[in-house]
């Protein structure tokens, strides 16, 4: 959808992830879309570099997001959500509807 | 002119750098902690200086080689002899949604300095506290505040488009907290508890004794009333 203006897919899916979830990590991204880690940590570090994400540390986890300082930031979700509004139902589903709200430890699932 | 990397202060360093990429044209504007630095006269000392510039890190590389800085990760040169790193955080040069349009100057016997103004560098300051509730940062745009001349209505105009205004009104409460009052040199003694002049002791006790008096006049026309 955005793949020639960002330049592939992996940035895309990658961008997509942190609009409907706020924040994600390299592992969880790349089991979500079930595509290698290596690509998502090398995007991640591109959106980093470039100002576009932050990065912290948690636990033993590098969580990424929107860097709010980043002066494009709300120009920039709204053309991702505007993308997102062309992505079939199917998708959506399968991508972007994960449970995020919490779950006690030890509950069955 | 040969510099001495090792003890080399921040303020020189980003004149050297400001001045070696303006020569090699490139423009350049320093951000950040360095500034803070600056600002402060180093009460808080950065160990790294921020640089934001449109040429890409491909261009600074083989410049900054010359001066013995590697490129050591993504956007940052290390120099093994110097105890400031560089880096160059990604293009445009902002503050929240604003660009940054006005620069301050400060010429050294190294060249000049291209840097954020004393209130954008609060502003920059007070962003990272706004953004990600960082206290370094609060205690940074205070010290800047309390040594120069900030413009306070512009930063608030400025967190009031960001909708920041309640942490806006934390930082001004702590900048009015911490004011510095200026104390005339002659009674520093006094507050530290030393011996007072006789001079000044004459003057405390005749302040004293007009006190007394007037209050004691004040009491007696009272008394008749």
């Amino acid at each position: 959808m955005l793949e020639s203006l960002l330049g592939n897919k992996t940035i895309e899916k990658t961008l997509f992830f942190l609009e409907t979830y706020e924040q994600g990590y390299p592992k969880g991204i790349s089991k979500t879309f079930s595509i290698p880690v290596n690509g998502i940590q090398q995007q991640l570090k591109r959106l980093e570099d470039g100002g576009i994400v932050v990065s912290s540390i948690q636990g033993k986890t590098r969580l990424y997001k929107f860097n709010p300082r980043y002066p494009f930031l709300k120009e920039l979700k709204l053309l991702l959500q505007k993308a997102m509004e062309f992505i079939s139902e199917g998708e959506l589903e399968k991508y972007y509807r994960k449970r995020t709200r919490p779950r006690r430890k030890g509950k069955p699932s | 002119m040969k510099i001495n990397w090792e003890n080399i202060n921040i303020e020189n360093l980003a004149a050297i750098i400001c001045e070696f990429l303006e020569k090699n044209n490139i423009k350049t504007t320093l951000v950040g902690g360095a500034c803070v630095s600056i600002y402060t006269k180093n009460k808080y000392l950065s160990s790294d200086l921020d640089f934001v510039t449109e040429s890409s890190i491909r261009e600074l590389i083989p410049i900054f080689n010359q001066i013995g800085f590697k490129r050591k990760s993504g956007r940052h040169f290390e120099n093994p002899r110097c105890n400031f790193f560089i880096e160059f955080p990604a293009p445009p040069l902002s503050i929240g949604n604003e660009p940054v349009t006005k620069f301050n100057f400060i010429k050294t016997k190294y060249g000049t300095i291209r840097l954020l103004t004393p209130t954008d560098c609060v502003k920059d300051r007070l962003a990272a506290y706004f953004f990600w509730n960082d206290p370094q940062s609060l205690e940074q745009a205070i010290l800047v505040t309390k040594n120069n001349e900030i413009d306070l209505i512009n930063i608030k105009k400025w967190a009031l488009k960001e909708n920041k205004i309640d942490k806006f009104n934390v930082f001004l409460g702590k900048v009015k907290k911490s004011r510095n009052f200026v104390i005339p040199k002659k009674y520093i003694d006094y507050i530290e508890g030393k011996e007072l002049k006789e001079k000044d002791k004459k003057m405390i006790d005749m302040a004293v004794k007009k006190t007394v008096q007037e209050y004691g006049e004040v009491l007696e026309l009272l008394g008749k009333e």
